[in-house]
């Protein structure tokens, strides 16, 4: 999908370091900062063919923008901004953008571990996943969803995990608070939310989704960094849950609305957008005061899904391998990679708007998760593709200068779908996997192709910029043992 | 009338082409049974939708996006387009199909590259889906 200015921005890109490339303020019309990103050489040459980088200079002409548009060594285009990118505008005049965050909101993962080595596991592995993939579906089936009406929806919009916790009894206190912000970002006000949106929602907490979204178990391979590992409770060989997956047709719908929203403010706005789908307004007019509510609500319901989905994981533990080792599932952390969250970095507040980026908060910043990480740096998870590693990372100090505090949140597409389906069939490929060990559960052939590994980037060439360039430090790679593929 | 997909590494993204503006409509909601729809079923429904918008694009981004509403809430794997009426002031279609498990698979649908414009004596259109 090249075009001519895709070219031109390519040859503004100038190499700072070895994995730090920018943009400067001129290489597109009407850019306010620089753009940078972070990624090696082969990752950059893999842009040339598509739009990313023309997005993110987009990104950077933003009203309100502070710093750089930034994108993480996962970049790849996407809509609006490109996947892996982060920006931050400045308190209170900058602009939020509803297509910035995406229509996922809340699109995050959450790492359980058991406590069982995956040589105890045995032969229960395959019954293990298979009751998985019978008790939390993918949206299609009807069965292991939670349908809520109100009083209590409304009060998962505002209030997020907790509720799912102290009301319904799935998940513990301890849950709740290895959870970004606790799983609940204040300010939700379900008022702001249509009625659309609230019909898509109230029978979907409980439910994966489908495309990309996964339940995988690993073994912990590796484990770099001993201190860390230990705090966040892993060990080698151990069994792990990782649970990818957000705030469902809910949080679709919230964008959708407000994304039409602002189209209509444009028009008034002092400000003109190269692109419609970043469509934006100062955070400080009811337009955007109110699609923050929203994607609040929306934000909550994800974390109050994955929480529900969490749940259904001890059960399932339970059923397989006993209630004292569902007692031990133990929740490592849970993060968001699509949201717009109100931070202090250096020195002023602004409104950071992560589409495809993690939080990764270094022990500067012990204050605001959980004490457990408090000399090490928040919990980071980048999930891999089928078939290949994902890492836990700890967020690092040089988060804070470097990029919002933010690093990447996955490997990043290579190929498009139809591109991964024309290389490998849905049946070749469970074979291949299954001949790797590797149990898969998935109910649609088309869409495990389209997830094939070689239709995403060397998850170890992304997460080894990272730790190159000092936003996240590697601390364990965990290899899949079964997957639930949505 | 023809819909293609078009290689977009992160989402769907679809090229639609009919000689008649509603043949466009039409083909779109094609290019999203191809996505969504699945053989397992109960009884036949017909759906009405009606949409306001004088913006071709944006009338194309709502039809859509009910039609993925639709699928959600109401479990319709959508067949057929009868009745498509367009005018300047929306558009109205009776949409058949049947009752039961479509996939979940697209989100939303994104402004992202969006056009509906003709092109010598064809109508052409693209749109990006969020999957």
């Amino acid at each position: 999908m090249k075009t001519a200015t895709t070219a031109s921005i390519h040859r503004h890109l100038v190499q700072l370091d070895e994995c730090i490339w920018e943009l400067p303020v001129g290489a597109h019309p009407g850019m306010r900062v620089p753009a940078r990103i972070y990624a090696d050489d082969a990752i950059v040459a893999s842009l040339r063919d598509d739009l990313a980088l023309e997005q993110l200079a987009n990104v950077a002409t933003l009203p309100g923008i502070v710093g750089f548009a930034l994108a993480m060594p996962d970049i790849h285009q996407g809509y609006g901004f490109p996947v892996g990118a982060v920006c931050a505008t400045e308190l209170p005049d900058g602009v939020i953008s509803p297509g910035g965050v995406g229509y996922d909101i809340n699109c995050g993962v959450r790492l359980l571990t058991l406590d069982v080595r995956r040589e105890e596991l045995g032969q229960r592995l395959a019954p293990l996943m298979t009751e998985l993939s019978r008790s939390i579906p993918s949206g299609t089936g009807r069965g292991g969803r939670l349908v809520l009406k109100d009083p209590l929806f409304q009060r998962v919009l505002r209030e997020g995990s907790s509720v799912v916790v102290t009301e319904l009894g799935l998940g513990t206190d301890a849950d709740v608070l290895h959870t970004e912000s606790g799983g609940c970002l204040q300010g939700g006000d379900p008022s702001h939310v249509s009625s659309r949106a609230l019909e898509r929602g109230h029978d979907q907490l409980g439910t994966l989704g489908a495309g990309n979204h996964f339940i995988e178990l690993q073994r912990v391979a590796q484990i770099l960094d001993p201190v860390a590992a230990a705090a966040f409770g892993l060990s080698e060989g151990q069994v792990t849950a990782l649970i990818h997956t957000g705030s469902r047709g809910f949080g679709h719908q919230v964008c959708t609305d407000h994304v039409r929203r602002m189209l209509l403010y444009l028009p008034h706005a002092p400000f003109t957008l190269p692109d419609r789908q970043l469509a934006c307004a100062p955070a400080t007019t009811a337009e955007g005061r109110e699609y923050f509510a929203a994607m609040a609500c929306a934000a909550n319901f994800a974390w109050a899904n994955r929480q529900v989905i969490a749940h259904r994981v001890r059960q399932a533990v339970e059923s397989i391998l006993g209630g004292d080792h569902a007692r031990r599932v133990h929740q490592v952390y849970d993060v968001a990679h699509n949201v717009a969250k109100e931070e202090e970095h250096l020195g002023r507040p602004v409104l950071v708007q992560r589409k495809g980026a993690t939080r990764a908060f270094g022990p500067s910043r012990s204050g605001e998760f959980p004490g457990d990480f408090a000399a090490v740096g928040q919990p980071v998870f980048i999930p891999g593709s089928m078939g290949t590693a994902s890492w836990v990372l700890a967020g690092a100090d040089g988060s804070e200068e470097r990029s919002f505090g933010t690093t990447c949140h996955g490997a990043g597409r290579a190929l498009s779908r139809t591109q991964a389906r024309r290389r490998v069939t849905g049946g070749e490929l469970r074979r291949q996997l299954e001949a790797d060990g590797i149990e898969v559960r998935c109910g649609s052939a088309k869409g495990l192709a389209e997830e094939a590994p070689f239709a995403y980037k060397d998850v170890d060439r992304v997460v080894d910029v990272v730790d190159r360039v000092g936003i996240a430090r590697k601390v364990a790679r965990l290899v899949p043992i079964g997957v639930v593929k949505g | 009338m023809d819909y293609r997909f078009v290689e977009h590494v992160g989402e769907v993204e679809v090229e639609l082409d009919a000689s008649t503006e509603a043949g466009v409509f039409e083909a779109a909601h094609d290019a999203l049974v191809e996505l969504i729809a699945t053989e397992a079923g109960t009884e036949d429904v017909t759906h009405d939708i009606q949409l306001e918008g004088s913006d071709r694009a944006l009338l194309l981004v709502d039809w859509l996006n009910e039609l993925v509403f639709l699928a959600e809430v109401a479990h319709f794997v959508p067949r057929q387009v009868r009745n498509m009426e367009l005018s300047d002031r929306g558009l109205r279609a009776t949409v058949a199909g049947h009752r039961g498990d479509p996939l979940h698979l697209v989100k939303a649908v994104t402004l992202s590259r969006l056009a509906f414009e003709r092109l010598d004596d064809v109508w052409h259109a693209r749109v990006v889906l969020d999957v």
